[in-house]
């Protein structure tokens, strides 16, 4: 029985740690050692990390059509092949599925995170490519300049994504990434300063470089459209202990911060691409007459309509109610008819109250709130407005008499003429009956 | 120019005083009562705008309706047509027109709003 009852706890333990679950795969297990503050930071964050090398040969992410891991942190820049059942096609396949992914490369990235990376919409630079800044290399460089300072100013304004506003900058040591820009789903999170270029630091500059100034990218972030999130790093290093815990100072001249925004900024990225911040949700819909309660059958034209949407917000684990002021609700029939401003309550309940176009036909009300660093929102309910009742038209309209008269006039017309016409007698016909 | 004008115009009211049955004139009297009252419909409307626009509609279509009815019971029982409507008596024809005017107005106070 004791059995039993442990086996239930553990069953529900691991349903309410599901959205927990990482996979996290390593070049080498040192890099366990070499990154830890990173994973503590995750494991106190109540993530249960699995590590597995690259290479492993019982590598699996789904088992029976069911993923055993909701997050997935690839650590393994160099890898040339996954081990077991990983492969590009199923990470694709495990992101289409909603899953999220935190990626990070290196100097020496391999094909395969080339591979992934392009189904994601960034490009990783050519193998050996670093970014080389030549003005804004951290004092502890060796003469590369690879080590780059990456400014907060180069940050994407989206405090979801990268938490508050930071105040030192980052050490950044690896590969560019360029992004597609013809992909709306694709986030810029940090960028290279003017200066920067990716290239080989030790070969001499033959071509025009891949990426150059603030198009080369350093961190770039996709929301795709199923709301599964990935991160891209250009640099492992980024996220290590070194890096965390090292102080921060440009070699030629500037403030010296005691302490790189690394750490900061991990934690921001993390918290987001592991959905902990920027999730939206949907609650009750409701919409009604003014002035009723119950959502009818139909509504008649230009009638005004009531509609109430709860929109929620994760936070810390728990659903609380979301605060905006840029919502909006269309009304649609094809085309918006209607575009309004939904006003938010205490209460997480957003409403507005409008009249309904003097057009009938099936509508949609539709909300899709598409903000940067949230999940897409979106939610659509169908209602009839029906023309006016026979009944309900105006009627007596004071402009109207003369017309009403005219219609009398023309019965009581044709009353008169058919009375005259059928007694009126010509002469002839009098002289005729008389005689 | 106009007193050849006029003089058609005098001559044309000589022919139809003297040779047009009485009955027809009555008709005719009847006939230009409509055209005035449709007429006096329309200037309102141009005046004051379409709104009630249904009944504008019944309000105009009854005259336009009655005129065409009375135009035809005229053909009907015009003696010179006689050849045209040899199955038709006048009697048959006021009869038919009583019955349209019916239908008419029933439809006009249907739609008046």
């Amino acid at each position: 029985m004791a059995l039993i009852y442990s086996f239930i706890v553990l069953l529900l333990a691991s349903y309410i740690n599901a959205d927990k679950e990482t996979l996290v795969l390593l070049d080498n297990l040192a890099i366990r050692e070499t990154h830890s503050i990173f994973f503590k930071s995750l494991t106190e964050r109540g993530y249960s990390l699995v590590f597995k090398p690259v290479d492993d040969s019982n590598l699996v992410l789904a088992k029976y059509g069911q993923y055993l891991y909701k997050n997935l942190v690839i650590f393994s820049p160099s890898v040339e092949e996954f081990g077991g059942s990983l492969s590009v096609e199923a990470i694709t396949k495990f992101v289409d599925d909603g899953g999220n992914i935190l990626i990070a490369g290196s100097i020496n990235s391999g094909d395969v995170l080339r591979e992934i990376t392009a189904e994601c919409g960034f490009e990783v630079d050519e193998e050996g490519a670093a970014v080389i800044d030549h003005l804004n290399y951290d004092v502890l460089d060796q003469g590369k300049h690879t080590i780059i300072v990456a400014d907060t100013a180069n940050l994407i304004d989206a405090p979801m994504i990268v938490g508050a506003k930071k105040t030192s900058p980052f050490l950044f040591r690896g590969t560019g990434l360029i992004a597609d820009k013809e992909n709306p789903l694709v986030l810029e999170v940090l960028t290279a300063s003017s200066t920067a270029y990716s290239y080989k630091p030790d070969s001499p500059i033959e071509e025009y470089p891949h990426a150059v100034g603030k198009n080369t990218v350093l961190i770039a972030a996709l929301q795709a459209r199923n709301n599964a999130r990935v991160v891209v790093s250009g640099s492992l290093d980024f996220f290590s202990d070194e890096f965390f815990s090292s102080p921060v100072e440009k070699a030629l001249g500037g403030q010296k911060y005691p302490k790189s925004g690394n750490q900061d900024l991990s934690d921001s990225l993390t918290k987001w691409v592991f959905k902990e911040e920027g999730v939206l949700r949907v609650g009750k819909v409701s919409h009604h007459k003014a002035g009723e309660k119950d959502a009818p059958q139909y509504y008649t034209i230009m009638e005004n309509m009531v509609y109430e949407i709860e929109i929620e917000k994760l936070s810390k684990d728990k659903w609380v109610p979301f605060d905006a002021k840029d919502i909006q609700l269309e009304f649609v029939r094809i085309d918006p008819f209607v575009r309004t401003v939904l006003k938010s309550g205490a209460d997480g309940v957003f409403r507005t109250e409008f009249k309904i176009p003097d057009v009938y036909g099936v509508y949609q009300l539709k909300v899709d709130y598409t903000r940067v660093g949230y999940t897409f929102l979106n939610s659509a309910t169908q209602v009839s407005v029906r023309p006016l009742e026979h009944t309900q038209y105006e009627r007596f309209i004071v402009s109207a008499y003369p017309y009403y008269a005219s219609a009398f006039s023309m019965m009581g017309g044709v009353f008169l003429f058919s009375i005259l016409f059928l007694h009126y007698r010509t002469t002839e016909e009098t002289k005729k009956k008389s005689e | 120019m106009t007193a050849s004008l006029t003089t058609v115009v005098t001559k044309f009211y000589e022919e139809y005083a003297k040779t047009t049955p009485s009955k027809l004139k009555l008709i005719d009297a009847y006939l230009f009562y409509i055209l005035l009252t449709g007429v006096v419909q329309f200037l309102y409307c141009c005046l004051v705008g379409t709104f009630p626009f249904n009944s504008f509609l019944s309000g105009f279509i009854s005259c336009v309706g009655s005129f065409v009815l009375a135009a035809c019971l005229r053909l009907q029982v015009n003696p010179e047509n006689k050849g045209q409507f040899e199955k038709i008596s006048p009697e048959r024809a006021f009869a038919d027109f009583i019955f349209a005017h019916v239908v008419l107005h029933l439809t006009v106070m249907n739609f008046i709003g």
